[in-house]
């Protein structure tokens, strides 16, 4: 414990100087600056600037990669809060209750408990990564395919809790993102599934476009410039802060999120995508108002923009514990670490000491850099919105076409937005939610993939789900949760559910 | 890292637009002078995501050319298809030497996993002029450290005392760290199962939480796992020992005789005009032979491993024929 | 007879589930042991057939639609219009030229502002789009393949 103490100290004497502050500043500032561009997130927004790093010394350039991570991943939050474009699917259950607030003149409060959040989270993420990364590495080791298909089963049971429209309603959405997940090649046996003959589908449909188009355009297409009242969501300055209730509400579920985002960031394999997901529907399982969420809770912003940034740190227990890349994100940072010449990997922290704990450091002060960045900037923000809507919504349609385009330089994601952006606003005359469609898609594809790795590894016996500890506990969670709602409806006491699905066949009626 | 990975960047090219926007018809949009190549950005395409065997060669190469040429190098992301996006976009795109790919060994297979799945090939390598090699890094078959074998030996008297019960990861469905693995297993008569997952870094993942037993990898991706102890190199698929592992034998000296390698080459659309081609050839030389780009290749693990289009092109044949016949031997997969 | 809102849905969503079904006859289904790459397609269809038909069968009890509902049809109708021409144009005339005509489109003629604003507007911020991104952080923007 001391020996890391002093490493980190040494790390902070690297992280700290005047000069590397700046590249700090630097890096956080164009990274806000590019994750504002819808779908650019953390791994579009490395990717972009990787080149702005060449030419830098090693700390510098690590330095910088950090603010440019956490920026971009932040200025993803500001945009689905202020004009719900969620940037990246983490972003989607941000962009519910978050935009409510903004449309409540909350905006800014969201802002802020977003930006604190996600500071609480990265923070305790990197003590934890400073901490317990070499045994919590083992255990993530510890994830296969059969215990990750356990998880996404996990996921989708919660499923039920994700959206404010009636269970029918939510399931029918998921299923259409299940079905639009297998889109492409199947990587299994290689057939091309509903791909058309056009090779951009062969990954399947990007979920950042589809995001993109149901969320923001879809808002857009609905919104005529008449209906809007710019003055109603321009707040006074007064009113940008959080106030103590807000804080208060905000507490829990920041600390919740940190600890569960953490802990499903470190598993091997694109589980981070979905802890955001998972953040909401527990805090909606939780709270004594579930009927708040989707019309601007702020549990419902404080959870998710936490359990985000939490799992984004726990993805780096294994890249740096074991030099394993468990996502797109720490792939893409672990080549720009390989580019400066820093083979992350078991060896990191004996090898090159000064190197690791610069980095552990640098994501501290990375963390901290943000937080102090955007916090005056939330105002500046927020005015934003006073720019007359038929300005407003034209810059961001280009704004959402640039995004996307720059993702994969890809014209197919610009019209698959397009046309999730009508299908976005046609279901909206209809009433559904597209919350739950995103969450499928994102399940799909991963939970098609580890549920039929595990049947190879177990040549086709489905016993293995039980055999594997880890899949067995998480399996009976999933059991235990379905019998408690199942008692519930036996004993037909009229939950939250059902007085909105009584409400929502009732309405206009 | 094998079969994932990439980045860019273009600014520039902009730049072209309002030149012409400003002057109409400008010199930009008249045909390009091969003498005067290039007179403006050039795009390399890269069709893995960021990261990958091709982004981090292709980067660095990349800020070394512009030094030369005087004129920016973009690389451009255009991942999708396990690179068989980025491919048929740069076999499609105008042949002027503006628009590049850096591409790696599996370029050779997707016209014959098209023709096995009785698709048209959207595109063919004769659709490609081959530019330079890059680097070339031999394949190691890798078990992990709870298996007991010492030897390729003992791991295939074991493999076929029980047939397929032991599972190999890949980089995906005849992907780069497939077909390695494939061509050993039909040279040996093995039947092992076989894990697909999405990318590099997932097949290595697998096998160091024993969910796979063997995997083949490239020594860079692998050398940390084997300097920690995590998996075991049993065999090289180099033409002689690697340097980093001498005492590993290869697949000739144990009589498979298997030659594969991760490598990332150069190439430039077919109808390039020759003094284009022959600029870039000069230019690839001259960027291969300075310092900061062998400093880049060392820090990624890699030795720079350059043949110029001539030798690139005997070997590039030879080594599409050894892809071809392994994705016919993995075949169509049931199910 | 008046078209209810869960029927009209309810329907479009079964009619979806019988294309996708005769879409993807060709993908083996596998077995339970060793799903194929048809399995969980059919699954996913099946679950949406399922569900539609639970909405059109409830369908009689939702709200009717009715005319006002579609108030921001032509709104909507104009920005995808103008939306789907930015997309074509996009990587043909390259990010400078396209949104300054996007942006002038929709504020000058969709909104009817002023149109010496709209199109100062239109050019101001597409260049210092191209600026800031292009130029300053290097973010490859298509420069249009028509030019070059």
């Amino acid at each position: 414990m001391e020996a890391t103490i002093d490493s980190l100290l040494l790390g902070f004497s690297v992280a700290l100087r005047p000069d590397v502050l700046l590249y700090a500043f630097v890096g956080c500032l164009v990274g806000t600056l590019v994750g504002m561009l819808p779908g650019i997130g953390p791994l579009a927004g490395i990717s972009i600037l990787l080149p702005v790093t060449f030419g830098l010394d090693a700390t510098k350039a690590i330095v910088m990669l950090a603010g440019i991570y956490y920026g971009s991943q932040y200025g993803g939050s500001t945009t689905s809060i202020l004009m719900r474009i969620p940037g990246e699917a983490a972003s989607v259950m941000t962009c519910i209750d978050g935009y409510a607030m903004t449309r409540r003149g909350r905006g800014g409060a969201a802002l802020c408990i977003a930006a604190v959040g996600s500071f609480v989270a990265g923070t305790f993420g990197v003590i934890m990564l400073t901490l317990v990364a070499p045994p919590l590495g083992a255990f993530a080791l510890r994830f296969g395919p059969p215990e990750f298909t356990a998880l996404l089963v996990l996921g989708l049971v919660f499923l039920a809790y994700m959206s404010a429209t009636s269970l029918v309603r939510t399931l029918l959405m998921a299923s259409v993102g299940l079905m639009l997940g297998m889109i492409g090649i199947d990587v299994m046996t290689g057939h091309f599934r509903w791909a058309f003959d056009i090779p951009e589908l062969g990954d399947g449909i990007g979920i950042v476009p589809v995001a993109v188009g149901l969320f923001g355009l879809g808002e857009i297409l609905s919104t005529p410039s008449r209906t809007v009242t710019t003055a109603v969501v321009a707040p006074r300055f007064r009113e940008l802060l959080p106030s103590r209730a807000e804080w208060r509400e905000a507490a829990a579920p920041i600390g919740r999120g940190s600890v569960l985002g953490f802990l499903v960031g470190i598993i091997p394999g694109s589980a981070h995508i979905i802890s955001s997901f998972l953040s909401y529907a527990l805090e909606r399982r939780l709270s004594k108002t579930p009927e708040a969420f989707g019309h601007g809770a702020v549990a419902g912003v404080a959870g998710p923009e936490s359990a985000n940034n939490a799992a984004s740190t726990g993805a780096f227990v294994p890249m740096l514990a074991l030099g394993l890349p468990t996502g797109p994100v720490t792939a893409v940072l672990m080549a720009a670490l390989l580019i400066h010449g820093i083979p992350p990997g078991p060896q990191l922290v004996t090898e090159h000491p000064n190197v690791f704990w610069g980095f552990v450091a640098s994501m501290y002060v990375g963390n901290l850099m943000l937080l102090a960045l955007n916090l005056p900037l939330v105002g500046l923000f927020v005015s934003v919105l006073r720019i007359p809507y038929a300005y407003l919504y034209p810059l961001i349609v280009m704004f959402c076409i640039v995004g996307v385009y720059e993702v994969n330089h890809s014209i197919v994601d610009v019209w698959i937005m397009l046309a999730m952006g009508v299908v976005g606003w046609l279901l909206r005359k209809f009433d559904f939610d597209p919350a739950p469609l995103v969450l499928g898609l994102v399940i799909a594809p991963i939970l098609e993939m580890s549920l039929r790795q595990s049947l190879v590894m177990s040549n086709g016996h489905w016993t293995i789900f039980v055999q594997r500890p880890i899949a067995a506990v998480l399996l009976a969670l999933c059991a235990v949760l379905l019998a408690l709602s199942a008692a519930s409806l036996l004993r037909r006491r009229r939950d939250w559910r059902a007085r909105l699905a009584a409400e929502e066949a009732g309405e206009q009626a | 890292m094998s079969n994932t990975g990439h980045i860019d960047r273009r600014g520039l090219m902009i730049g072209a637009a309002v030149s012409a926007t400003a002057m109409s018809l400008g010199p930009a949009s008249g045909p390009a002078l091969a003498d005067d190549y290039p007179t403006r950005a050039i795009t390399v395409i890269n069709p893995f995501p960021p990261g990958g065997a091709a982004d981090v060669v292709a980067r660095p190469f990349a800020s070394v050319v512009e030094t030369i040429v005087k004129q920016p190098m973009v690389i451009e992301t255009k991942a999708g298809a396990a690179g068989a996006v980025g491919a048929q976009f740069a076999a499609n795109a105008r042949p002027d030497g503006y628009t590049l790919l850096m591409h790696i060994v599996s370029i050779s297979g997707f016209a014959e996993v098209d023709r096995l799945f009785g698709r048209k090939p959207k595109f063919t390598r004769d659709d490609f002029i081959p530019i330079a090699r890059l680097i070339a890094d031999p394949c190691v078959l890798v078990v992990n450290d709870q298996q007991p074998y010492k030897t390729l030996q003992e791991f295939m008297d074991d493999a076929r005392k029980r047939p397929n019960a032991l599972i190999f990861s890949s980089s995906g469905l005849y992907g780069a760290l497939h077909l390695p693995m494939a061509l050993f297993l039909k040279a040996a008569g093995l039947q092992v199962r076989h894990l697909p997952t999405a990318g590099g870094g997932p097949a290595v993942t697998a096998l160091i939480g024993n969910n796979s037993q063997a995997l083949v990898s490239s020594i860079a991706a692998a050398s940390g796992q084997m300097k920690a102890g995590r998996v075991r190199p049993l065999a090289c698929f180099g033409a002689t020992r690697a340097a980093s592992l001498p005492d590993v034998p290869t697949m000739k000296e144990l009589g498979f005789d298997i030659e594969y390698y991760l490598w990332v080459g150069l190439f430039a659309p077919k109808g390039t005009p020759d003094a284009v081609v022959t600029k870039l050839r000069d230019v690839t030389r001259e960027t291969v032979r300075t310092d900061a780009f062998e400093k880049a290749m060392k820090n990624i693990g890699q030795d720079v491993a350059y043949l110029d289009q001539a030798e690139f092109k005997t070997f590039w044949d030879a080594d599409a024929r050894r892809i071809e016949d392994a994705v016919r031997s993995i075949g169509k997969v049931e199910g | 007879m008046t078209l209810r809102r869960d029927t009209v849905a309810g329907a479009v969503f079964v009619a979806i589930a019988g294309l996708l079904w005769w879409l993807s006859d060709d993908l083996p289904v596998g077995s339970l042991a060793m799903p194929g790459a048809g399995m969980m397609p059919m699954i996913a269809i099946g679950l949406i057939a399922l569900f539609g038909l639970v909405l059109l069968f409830r369908g009689a009890a939702s709200p009717p639609i009715t005319a006002g509902h579609w108030s921001d049809a032509d709104h909507a109708l104009r920005v995808i219009v103008a939306t789907a021409l930015a997309a074509f144009l996009y990587t043909r005339l390259g990010v400078l030229i396209t949104m300054t005509l996007l942006l002038f489109g929709l504020v000058g003629l969709v909104e009817r502002r002023r149109l010496v604003a709209a199109a100062l507007f239109g050019l101001g911020v597409a260049a210092v789009t191209w600026f800031v991104f292009g130029t300053l952080l290097k973010a490859p923007l298509p420069s249009g393949s028509f030019w070059t």
